[in-house]
This record gives C-alpha cells, sequence and structure tokens, in this order.
C-alpha cells in the first residue's frame, strides 16, 4: 500500500492539498494573470489602432489637399478624433480662431496654436501610456508574490517532519511539489507581463516621436501660411 | 479597474481573449502535470505461499529434462552403428557383441524410461490429489475469510450507527468543503475514518475506560504514509485521566493508520479530528 503513496499527483490535487496562505497566494495571482492578459490584450488592440489611425491620418495629411478641407472632413465624423488626428484638430482650430483677430502677432497665434496641440499630445500619450505601470509592476512583483507561496509551504512540509524519524522522500516531495505550484504560477503572471510591457513602452515612445514630428512639421506649415 | 471611454470597445474582446488564455494554461497544466507514475507493481515478484506439497515439484521438474533429452540422441544412434557393421561382418564377431550389449543397453534404458515415465505419472497423479487437497483448504480458508469478513461488517455497520452523529456532523463539513464535492470522494473518507477506528480501537486498555460511554476528540495530522506528524492533540476529554492517556498510547501504537492512497482523497486525512468511544 505505502508504495503507491503520491505517485497520483495532478494539479488540482496539489492546489486542494496545499495550506490556506498558500492558496491565498495562488489566488491572488490568478487574478492578476488574469488582469494583467486582460489588459494586454487591450493594449495590443489600442496601440494596433493608434498606429493604424496615424498612419491613415498622415497619407491624407501629405496628399497636398486643402487644410480646410481636411479639418472639415474629420469634424464631420461625429465620434471623438483620435491620435494624430486630435492634435492637428486641436492646432488647427487655435490656429484659425486667432488668424481672423486683425491684432494678433504672427509668433503669438504660432504659440497658442502649439500650446493647443501639446495639451492635445500629452492627453494622447497619457491614454496611450495606461495600464502600462500596472503590467511593470506585475512583472516585477509576482515572482515574489509566488516565492513568499512557496517559502510557507515548504516550511509547512519540513514543520511536519520535524517528528518523523526517518523522512523519506515521498514524505516530503508532495509538500514541496504543492509549493512550487505557487512560484509557477508566479511566473506564469509574470513572465508575460515583462514581455509586454518592454513591447507596448517602445510602440509608445515611437508613435509619441512620431506625434511629435509631426506637430513641428505642422507648426512649420501653418508658419508658411499666416 | 478603471477603464477609459476609447477603451470600452476593445475591453470585452480582451476580456474573452484573457479568460481563454488562462483556460489553455489550466489545460496545459492538467494535461502534462498528472503525475501518473508506473505503478511499481510491475518490478514487485509475486510470491505464492504453498502449505502443502513442497517435495514433491522439484522431482518433477528435475526428471522431465532427464525424460525429454536421452531419447533425441537413442534414436538417433541406431542407424549409424549398422552400417559399419555390415562391411565388417565377417571380421569381427566382436562388434556383434558390441551390437548386442548397445541393444540391451538400449533395452534397458527404454526401460527405465518407462519405469521413469510410471513413476512420473504416480507422481503427476499424487501432486493432482495434492493440488485438489490444497484448493479444498483454500476454499475453505476462504469460506472463513468470508465469514469474517461478514463479521466485520457487521461490526462496521453497529460503529456506523454508533457515529451517526458525528457522520452528519463530517458530512456538513464535507458539504461546505469545496475539495469533497464528489459522493464517491466522501464515501472513500468515511470508510478510511472508520478503518482508522476499527485500527485504534484495537489497542485500546478498555479497562482504563470504566465510566458509561466516554467521548473523546482527538486532533491527528498525518502524513501520506499513514504516519503522525506529531503527538495527537486532545480536544475533549472524556474526564478520565488514565483513559484519555490510554486511547493517546493507543493511537501511538496504532502507526501507521490506513489512509486513502489517493491525493484528493488524503487531504482530508491531513489534519484529522476524530471522535472516540472506547466502550462501544
Amino acid at each position: 500500500m505505502t508504495v503507491s503513496v503520491a505517485n497520483d499527483m495532478s494539479i488540482f490535487s496539489l492546489v486542494v492539498g496545499a495550506s490556506l496562505p498558500v492558496q491565498l497566494v495562488l489566488v491572488v495571482l490568478i487574478l492578476t494573470s488574469l488582469f494583467s492578459w486582460w489588459y494586454i490584450f487591450i493594449k495590443l488592440a489600442i496601440i494596433k489602432r493608434a498606429e493604424s489611425s496615424a498612419e491613415e491620418f498622415e497619407a491624407a495629411f501629405w496628399a497636398g489637399g486643402d487644410l480646410d478641407k481636411l479639418f472639415d472632413s474629420l469634424g464631420s465624423g461625429l465620434r471623438k478624433t483620435q491620435g494624430m488626428a486630435s492634435i492637428f484638430e486641436a492646432g488647427f482650430k487655435e490656429y484659425v480662431r486667432h488668424n481672423q483677430q486683425p491684432r494678433m502677432d504672427v509668433s503669438d497665434v504660432m504659440e497658442v496654436a502649439r500650446r493647443a496641440m501639446r495639451a492635445a499630445y500629452n492627453r494622447e500619450l497619457d491614454n496611450l501610456d495606461s495600464h502600462l505601470p500596472f503590467l511593470a509592476s506585475v512583472g516585477s512583483v509576482s515572482p515574489y508574490i509566488g516565492l513568499f507561496g512557496t517559502v510557507w509551504g515548504i516550511m509547512n512540509a519540513f514543520r511536519g517532519l520535524s517528528n518523523v524519524a526517518q523522512a523519506t522522500l515521498s514524505q516530503v516531495a508532495p509538500g514541496i511539489a504543492e509549493a512550487l505550484v505557487a512560484t509557477a504560477i508566479g511566473l506564469f503572471a509574470a513572465i508575460p507581463a515583462v514581455i509586454a510591457y518592454n513591447r507596448f513602452a517602445s510602440s509608445v515612445d515611437r508613435l509619441s516621436v512620431r506625434y511629435e514630428s509631426f506637430m513641428e512639421e505642422f507648426t512649420n506649415i501653418l508658419q508658411r501660411k499666416s | 479597474m478603471m477603464i477609459s471611454a476609447y477603451e470600452k470597445d476593445v475591453s470585452w474582446q480582451a476580456g474573452v481573449w484573457a479568460i481563454v488564455i488562462h483556460l489553455l494554461l489550466l489545460a496545459a497544466l492538467l494535461l502534462s502535470f498528472n503525475w501518473k507514475a508506473p505503478q511499481p507493481l510491475l518490478n514487485v515478484a509475486e510470491v505464492e505461499l504453498w502449505d502443502s506439497l513442497p517435495q514433491s515439484l522439484p522431482p518433477l521438474q528435475v526428471a522431465s529434462p532427464v525424460e525429454t533429452l536421452p531419447p533425441v540422441e537413442v534414436k538417433e544412434a541406431p542407424p549409424h552403428p549398422p552400417e559399419k557393421v555390415e562391411g565388417q561382418v565377417l571380421k569381427t564377431p566382436e562388434v556383434d557383441i558390441a551390437l548386442e550389449k548397445k541393444r540391451k543397453e538400449l533395452e534397458q534404458k527404454k526401460a527405465t524410461e518407462q519405469l521413469k515415465k510410471e513413476l512420473g505419472l504416480e507422481q503427476k497423479k499424487q501432486l493432482a490429489a495434492l493440488q485438489a487437497e490444497a484448493r479444498k483448504e483454500e476454499m475453505q480458508n476462504s469460506d472463513k475469510l468470508l465469514k469474517e469478513k461478514k463479521a466485520n461488517e457487521t461490526l462496521k455497520t453497529m460503529q456506523q450507527e454508533a457515529l451517526a452523529e458525528e457522520r452528519a456532523a463530517t458530512q456538513q463539513a464535507v458539504a461546505t468543503d469545496k475539495l469533497a464535492k464528489s459522493a464517491a470522494s466522501a464515501g472513500v473518507v468515511d470508510e478510511y475514518r472508520s478503518k482508522i477506528q476499527t485500527k485504534i480501537r484495537g489497542n485500546v486498555n478498555k479497562s482504563l475506560c470504566a465510566t458509561a460511554s466516554p467521548e473523546l476528540k482527538f486532533d491527528i495530522a498525518l502524513l501520506p504514509t499513514g504516519e503522525m506528524t506529531g503527538l495527537p492533540k486532545l480536544l475533549k476529554s472524556s474526564g478520565n485521566k488514565a483513559c484519555d492517556e490510554a486511547v493517546e498510547r493507543a493511537i501511538m501504537a496504532s502507526q501507521p493508520l490506513p489512509v486513502p492512497t489517493d491525493g484528493l482523497a488524503f487531504s482530508q486525512f491531513k489534519n484529522l479530528k476524530l471522535t472516540f468511544r472506547p466502550n462501544d
């Protein structure tokens, strides 16, 4: 009978057999993993959308058409403009409004338009950056949470053995396997979060550079126009 | 957490994807972490113990090679000598004598073989008789075992009736517990619980528990091998210190306790609360 003890270990029996702190750690880790994957997919979709819309807008902008027409076509859509289009919209709106006033100097008009564009740019970047801090902290902290569960489980496993004269591997192994599940789940939560964080951070950086260079170029065009 | 307005249209899809990813992980874990180690039974030699015919078996095994091997040699031998004999018939009559000798030897061998065969038959008959006897004994033994089992079962039912209250309590605990949703595992738990109690009961010095029907409660922490990880904790005393100590000694003496080999069912026995009535 005792020979076959602990031969049948499924992941389910390991989790069920773990002590309460380890189970709590597992629950916390699974929740954070769910949230981080949710944010990963949200950010994937959002960044993809921002990149394609920037592509589209640049194509329309550099096609050489009239800026008033471009502005009207953006405003005609009822939904709020996003990304590069919203920067253009904010800058052009301010430019048109102040350019009609005769007292304003050209440099003042440019300054106003620039400020409006800067504000829109910051709003866009804030949207793109959202959830990235969460992914970063999941990536750095969840291995430690898993490690805490493991250490706790192993402590329990060894404390239980303290009164046994001859501890065999079959007595020690189940406790340690139970404990190691916590580390495994922690790593499962951490690895995708770190990879996603690095990828999204670089994508957001590239997008922000793109927005900034567009702002500079559009300022030049406005200055020429006035 | 916070989902801003511009993310709302993708958030549902993303949530579904996240759940799909985790279901995939769960499936992978369930499939790959199913540690069904190859049963050690394959390496274990099975030994049958026989009460009778320990000496009649070996002769048979020894006799059979003697019986089977020589005839082949003997049958091959005759064709060769006659050829030689025909060429030398007149020259050497001694050869005839030698031939006759060989024939005599052959006849003698055949006779001994027949004798051996007869002996073998007799031995086989004896063997069959002995085996029949052995079977009868086995049948009788199994009858006895059956009777013992029946007695045990009646004992168990008695104990189960006596433990009805505790049963109800444990079933409530089990119902609240996520672990034992299936009725089967609950049955296994009850089975091993009663096994543990009968084993301890056998070791209790009942004369120390004189009062009518003392009830004790112990908290026992068990290892998968059935050993305890510490001393049993007395939760409810019988009121008689000698009786408490007697039951504690009995628990210590009946290690290793019978525990289920199934990991899921065993998780209920890690911390076992045992109600015990020595005088029932």
